[in-house]
């Protein structure tokens, strides 16, 4: 495959927006045009997947500048999955959107921000270089800052402030290890730090940048102590984009701890992979305790976020092979469904006028399959056989019996217990319980192409539940990928004899 | 120079997370342009000493330059900082609108936690 490809995850959505803000005004054609282009970006993404499981890493030295001295976009099988992932997500909350509200209401700059948003998410996949990664950031944290204010009424603006603040710090945090990255290293990319931390791994500034970067990136995923940004700025967005941010965005943290830490830090860093599974756990448990103590549906779907991140880095802290492979499978199934689950919550706003569980109810009898879509993904997200939610935490689970970690073990069960007892008020508060503290709308008639696409979305969970073992092996090539330092450092910098300084 | 920027950078920071602890806007604003520029000047302090060194442009029989990346690096986090901190200005001058308040105690002290969400129409 021609390696130009690899910009093309960029490059499409970046026109997308820049033609969608050239055509000003909402109208069909616009978001025909944001329709197709994501079709497009879901095909480009699901063929580099294809291309990488065979091949291996896609490597693209930009401006024909080759690696480490150029920026290269490097995409391997986990940049291609969790591109695919986000192209799904972002077509599905797209649709979800224009079921949602006609065009004429939409918000102008609504479809060329969630473009530009994804031109960041994508970026982050697929740069080889650390610089280029808190570009990659920006992109996507500026996008989802303007996106957040958007369409907050006067009340709501106020809890963008939290967000904005802390990852203003996180940003800033970012930028000084990058620059002490660039201090310790003498280089920025991934593979020739790769290279040179192995040498270094006894050397206290590199333990010290490791648990810097930790902080920066536990911001971006949402871990213990630091995700205080997120559990109240998400209810604020309108329904289809807060389904996107809960699909994407903490992802992208996961995945850079993933690949800092999973690929380019030497794997000797113990006290780090420790301090990540400790803190793992406390997101996990205060995650969903605080889910328990909320009364509407997206802020208990929200806390909901965190806890699940506590899973998938619990598995990247146990950091074998195995647990690697265990994380992107969790990951795989957790987009997919909580981008259902904020869209399915979208729903219930349409047709209870409100999320607020002392005033919902009735669902079950106006919308059966709704009922059905929301319990098979919370009963996914629960962990229950033989649903995609069950796979991911029986195999992190079965790593930590095997390492012997008794502690973590029972706090990840104890999570998997609470979350479907939070799953469960909402189930009886929403769908269950006959009267609805308001009236029905059910005369809207938008609730029904927007149900429709919670059914593909669950359809495809549900694939993922049932085709298990094709995904569990597609994620364990990736998990390959990512461990093979030796194979990662000869793709990026092969073309130079594989030396260095 | 190397100990003069490191307390220079470590004042910096020091003073940043000061401001940015207080309660009023207006600090918290210059404590984020302040960290900011901590943070630039961190990263260009990885040129390393440029005692000696000339400027990185290659000169025949020229001193040996300092090394340019971190100046490049620092361009592109300087635009960025500036944006965001214009963004910064206007979410804070807004909420100040909305609000009626520049205190961020005040800012939440009602309900301290987002409530349910209501559909505003008809």
């Amino acid at each position: 495959m021609n390696a130009n490809v690899a910009i093309l995850p960029i490059l499409v959505p970046m026109v997308t927006a820049l033609l969608v803000l050239l055509l000003g005004r909402p109208s069909p054609l616009r978001r025909w045009l944001v329709g197709l282009s994501a079709v497009a970006q879901v095909a480009v993404a699901l063929g580099l997947v294809a291309f990488t499981y065979g091949e291996g890493a896609l490597v693209l030295g930009l401006g024909g500048w080759s690696a480490p001295f150029g920026i290269v976009l490097v995409i391997d099988l986990l940049a291609a999955i969790m591109l695919s992932l986000g192209a799904i997500t972002t077509l599905a909350t797209l649709l979800f959107g224009f079921a949602e509200l006609p065009h004429l209401e939409e918000h102008p700059l609504r479809l060329p921000l969630v473009q530009f948003l994804v031109v960041g998410i994508n970026l982050s996949f697929c740069t080889g270089d650390l610089f280029n990664l808190f570009v990659a950031f920006e992109v996507m944290l500026i996008s989802s800052y303007a996106l957040l204010t958007l369409e907050a009424d006067d009340w709501d603006v106020k809890q963008a402030f939290p967000y904005l603040a802390l990852n203003l710090v996180g940003s800033t945090l970012f930028l000084a290890g990058a620059g002490l990255a660039y201090g310790i290293f003498g280089t920025l990319n991934f593979a020739e730090i790769a290279q040179r931390s192995s040498l270094l791994v006894e050397d206290p500034r590199v333990t010290l940048l490791a648990f810097l970067l930790l902080v920066v990136f536990g911001i971006k995923a949402g871990l213990f102590p630091l995700y205080y940004w997120l559990p109240n700025s998400y209810p604020i967005l309108p329904s289809p984009v807060a389904a996107l941010y809960a699909g994407m965005l903490t992802k992208v943290g996961v995945y850079v701890l993933l690949r800092i830490f999973g690929q380019v830090f030497p794997p000797e860093l113990f006290s780090v992979h420790t301090t990540l599974a400790w803190l793992a756990a406390a997101t996990m448990l205060f995650g969903v305790l605080g889910a328990v103590s909320r009364n509407f549906i997206r802020g208990i779907l929200s806390f909901h976020i965190l806890s699940q991140i506590g899973y998938m880095v619990l598995a990247i802290g146990l950091f074998t092979e195995y647990a690697i492979g265990a994380a992107i499978f969790y990951v795989i199934h957790h987009i997919i469904v909580k981008a259902t689950l904020f869209m399915v919550g979208g729903v219930a706003v349409v047709i209870n006028r409100s999320d607020d569980l002392e005033k919902t109810g009735g669902l079950w009898a106006v919308a059966p399959i709704l009922g059905i879509v929301f319990l098979l993904q919370a009963l996914s997200l629960a962990g229950l056989p033989p649903l995609s939610g069950f796979w991911g935490k029986y195999m992190i689970i079965a790593e930590g019996v095997r390492q012997g970690r008794w502690v973590l073990v029972a706090i990840a069960l104890l999570a998997g217990v609470l979350t479907l007892f939070s799953m469960l008020k909402i189930w009886n508060g929403a769908f269950w319980r006959s009267g609805a503290g308001v009236p029905l709308k059910t005369g809207d008639r938008r609730w029904k192409p927007m149900t429709a696409v919670t059914v593909g979305m669950t359809l495809l969970s549900l694939g993922i539940g049932l085709g298990a073992e094709f995904i569990l092996q597609i994620a364990q090539e990736a998990a390959r990928q990512l461990v093979d330092r030796a194979g990662y450092i000869e793709r990026l910098l092969g073309t130079m004899g594989g030396v260095s300084a | 120079m190397i100990w003069e920027t490191a307390v220079l950078v470590g004042v910096l920071f020091g003073s940043a997370v000061f401001l940015l602890l207080r309660p009023t806007f207006a600090r918290i604003l210059f404590g984020f342009i302040l960290l900011s520029n901590a943070a630039n000047v961190l990263v260009l302090a990885m040129s390393a000493r440029p005692n000696g060194k000339g400027a990185p442009v290659v000169l025949p029989g020229g001193a040996p330059p300092v090394d340019p990346l971190p100046q490049a690096l620092v361009l592109t986090a300087i635009v960025i900082g500036f944006g965001i901190t214009c963004y910064l200005v206007i979410l804070l001058y807004r909420i100040f609108l909305d609000q009626r308040t520049t205190h961020a105690e005040q800012l939440f002290a009602e309900t301290g936690a987002s409530g349910p969400r209501e559909e505003a129409e008809s």
